[in-house]
């Protein structure tokens, strides 16, 4: 540890020469021969392909347009589980449906009737928590169109919910008249006077004598649901298939009523659940794929570079280079990265290249002490020394016939920084310093400590970001595991 | 010994060399982006305000209060240095750096009111001292006792699973594993507290406090154990059994030595320096870790400090932090090459 110079400059005796011809075909025939080699290329295969689907199905700034963006998200539950939680546990998962083409048309004597349904499930567990729709345009030619929804409740009640006024052609204004097409219009249907009229004038003809309050504010839980059998006033949810009914009048054939969305709002949301803004958790969790893959790639490579170059600058020239490399990265290797990270980060500004600029700078000198001591090995070997004696130049040498003899080792290296690489960008965005225009899953983990989810066990939201974090992490040292034959010629099975 | 002594002062030189870099590297990004200047001037305007809004109540006259706040405010840029460059102003901070002299927080305080950086550092470093101190210890002797067991069953069922579990324990982030451990001990199972170092209200007697505080300490250093035990307990392994392998241990067997007289001479102690490097490195790896456990199990030391400091971009703590870091981290590394003189006879008689 002290001596390291002077110990690696005299070869060990008992370790073979570092020579390996065909490094990267002896390399791949590793990976695939043990069993950790293959889950690992397994993994990374896995992480690639979803990558790349990411890569080429999300907008190129998915952070700032949508995953940042609070419109994008406004209609989902906040905090809901994974739709999947429902085989376990009393949740309602979301739904969303866009109506585009009406289950019936009728055509009467003031133009023409659209009937669009959408079947809403519920059960006694559960019910909806909100009914919403949201119209993304309308034109019309004479008179607005009327827009009158309706649930069909499975006891026989058919509930007038909510109409939506569209407003009639202003002076000067020239049809087709078009409506909502800007920005969508969201109408709350489960709440309003029309709905609660409607309501307790059908629960004092269904269920007479029974004295009920309706809630106050929203009344789904209503809606969805009767009197308790008990007399007490209580509201139970219903079990059976309700249907929302949206019917629109116009006037005129041509008129157009664009694809309508309609948000049962449950407690469960998609496959990942939702976090504390709403935000589809699967959606960031899939983006986090490629953040990781180019954090480590771009990272480990760089880190590569300068410390294999380095090594072998310094192991081959020697002399006073030798000195003030080894120098400058016994320094260098001796520095406390995190705190230094987040120094610079808070100082300079929360973005990825400068966390993968600084991870570069520190992580390097590791590789140019080995590579340098290896080198050394290979400086006085048969190889070096014909080259040199038929005149070859010292770049030459360096580039042609030192290099291949340390690439596998190098490459092996490489494989080991990623690891460490997506840890520390981890770490750091777990901090609070994440680049806020790149959501990562160390991001998604900080704004769940953040704002508590931990302490309330919303276990979707910190679960599977670390387990992701953890799992791409593993795989890189799978990979490295089963490539450490070539670090270390000694566990070089005998073939 | 001579050349023992050289080695030594060359390390302890490099290793100021360290420090030296980093503060340089500290007051360069500080100065050269501007953001000490930004910072004082910041700090002048607020001054001259209050000035202002206290002279107006007793000068009078406009143009007599300009000229007093200009000439005061003059003099407050010059107190503060503004008037000199960053490359000439932040020299001297730094040497006062080095003295530990670390100067005051703008928000953060010490539990009776204290601004000074020092002040709060002191307070703040014996907690995380008792959870790295602490962890380590546990994890150094669960390490030595299972790696030593474990050579004797190399390459067994155990011994891979140890080889996996200490792989994965470097894939897996000790905060994550914190994160863990509180959904699950102290959120579902509700064996632990979930965070904090004292109960509300904190009990009276001295003896109860200090139970309490182990009591939450409890998971904090379980994280850590937990992380860092496997590659030790592997380290351990791996050194011991290349040991095992050594002529002088056959020597002792065909002697006849007891077997626990040959594990604890004629192999341990041989193995004894890459041992503690291991337990060194890993002590000085939980010291940056620590930023992150202490923020997840709100363990008011450093590392939360750290954070909290980030927090609420009080840029003199991270300053003073960062190097308090570094200090530490580099003093660790000096005391390894120290045990690492005194374990192993080669380098202490090498002449």
């Amino acid at each position: 540890m002290l001596d390291a110079d002077s110990a690696a400059a005299e070869p060990e005796p008992g370790l073979p020469p570092v020579t390996e011809r065909g490094g990267s075909r002896g390399a791949l025939r590793l990976l695939t021969a043990s069993g950790s080699g293959r889950v690992g290329l397994l993994l990374f295969a896995l992480m690639v392909g979803l990558s790349l689907w990411v890569t080429f199905t999300y907008p190129r700034d998915f952070g700032v347009s949508r995953w940042s963006n609070p419109a994008v998200w406004a209609d989902n539950p906040r905090n809901a589980p994974p739709n999947w939680t429902r085989f376990f546990d009393d949740v309602v998962p979301h739904s969303v449906r866009i109506l585009t083409t009406p289950a019936e048309t009728e055509t009467i004597a003031a133009g023409e009737v659209r009937t669009f349904s959408v079947p809403i499930e519920s059960s006694a567990a559960g019910s909806p928590g909100s009914l919403s729709m949201t119209l993304n345009g309308v034109a019309f030619r004479e008179r607005p169109p009327a827009l009158l929804a309706a649930l069909v409740r499975p006891d026989g009640g058919r509930i007038r919910l909510s109409s939506v006024p569209i407003a009639a052609p202003r002076p000067g204004e020239s049809p087709p008249f078009r409506r909502f097409y800007e920005s969508p219009e969201r109408v709350l249907l489960s709440s309003g006077p029309t709905a609660a009229q409607s309501l307790s004038g059908f629960f004092a003809d269904r269920y007479p004598g029974v004295v009920i309050s309706l809630p106050q504010g929203d009344l789904s839980p209503a809606l969805f649901g009767r009197p308790a059998d008990d007399g007490s006033g209580r509201i139970v949810a219903i079990d059976g298939d309700f249907e929302l009914e949206i019917q629109a009048v116009v006037a005129d054939p041509a008129d157009e009523i664009a694809p309508i969305r309609v948000t049962a709002a449950g407690t469960a949301y998609g496959l990942m659940g939702t976090d504390g803004l709403g935000r589809d958790l699967w959606e960031g969790l899939l983006y986090g794929f490629p953040v990781a893959l180019l954090v480590a790639t771009l990272t480990a490579g760089a880190s590569t570079l300068i410390g294999a170059s380095l090594g072998i600058v310094s192991g081959y020239r020697g002399g006073a280079i030798d000195a003030v490399i080894q120098r400058f990265s016994d320094i260098v290797s001796n520095v406390p990265t995190l705190p230094l990270l987040i120094f610079l980060v808070t100082l300079l500004g929360r973005h990825l290249w400068l966390i993968m600029l600084v991870l570069v700078a520190f992580s390097w000198p590791g590789l140019t002490i080995l590579v340098r001591s290896m080198v050394l090995q290979l400086r006085s070997g048969q190889l070096v020394e014909s080259a040199r004696a038929l005149g070859a130049s010292r770049r030459r040498i360096m580039t042609h016939h030192v290099f291949p003899q340390v690439a596998p080792f190098i490459i092996a290296q490489m494989i080991f920084f990623a690891p460490g690489a997506i840890l520390a960008e981890a770490s750091l965005s777990f901090l609070g310093l994440g680049d806020p225009s790149i959501p990562t899953w160390g991001q998604m983990l900080e704004a769940g400590f953040r704002t508590g989810a931990l302490y309330v066990g919303y276990w979707w939201w910190v679960l599977p970001p670390g387990i992701l974090i953890v799992l791409t992490a593993i795989a890189f040292m799978l990979l490295a595991l089963a490539l450490e034959p070539i670090v270390d010629p000694r566990l070089r099975r005998p073939s | 010994m001579a050349a023992t002594v050289r080695q030594l002062v060359i390390r302890a030189l490099t290793l100021f060399g360290v420090l030296l870099a980093v503060l340089i590297l500290l007051v360069i990004s500080l100065g050269a982006t501007g953001y000490s200047d930004n910072l004082l001037r910041a700090q002048v305007s607020e001054e001259t305000r209050a000035l202002r809004q206290s002279l107006s109540q007793t000068v009078r006259d406009p143009a007599e209060l300009e000229r007093t706040v200009a000439a005061r405010q003059a003099e407050i840029e010059r107190f503060y240095g503004l008037d000199t460059p960053w490359y000439q102003r932040l020299p001297p901070a730094v040497l006062r750096v080095l003295r530990l002299d670390l100067g005051e927080s703008r928000s953060l305080r010490t539990a009776d009111g204290s601004r000074d950086v020092g002040a709060i550092v002191r307070e703040r470093l014996p907690y995380t001292m008792l959870l790295l101190t602490s962890s380590s210890l546990v994890t150094s002797v669960t390490g030595l006792i299972v790696g030593v067991r474990m050579t004797t069953r190399a390459g067994g069922r155990l011994d891979r699973g140890v080889a996996y579990f200490a792989a994965i324990s470097f894939a897996v982030p000790a905060w994550w594993l914190g994160i863990l451990f509180i959904l699950v001990f102290a959120f579902r199972l509700q064996w632990f507290p979930s965070g904090g170092m004292l109960s509300t209200p904190p009990p009276e007697a001295e003896w109860d406090r200090a139970r309490d505080l182990a009591w939450h300490a409890l998971l904090p250093i379980l994280t850590i154990v937990v992380v860092s035990v496997g590659p030790y307990i592997y380290t351990v392994r791996t050194m011991t059994l290349s040991v095992a392998q050594e002529d002088h241990v056959l020597l002792a067997r065909a002697k006849g030595l007891p077997e626990r007289q040959i594990t604890n001479r004629h192999i341990l102690r041989v193995a004894a320096p890459p041992i503690v490097t291991g337990l060194v490195l890993g002590l000085a790896g939980s010291l940056s870790g620590s930023i992150l456990v202490e923020t997840i199990f709100n363990w008011q030391g450093m590392g939360r400090l750290y954070f909290d400091a980030v927090g609420s971009l009080d840029e003199g703590v991270i300053v003073a932090l960062t190097f308090v870091f570094t200090l530490l981290y580099v003093m660790l590394r000096f005391l390894l090459d120290i045990l690492y003189v005194l374990l192993d006879p080669r380098v202490r008689l090498a002449s």
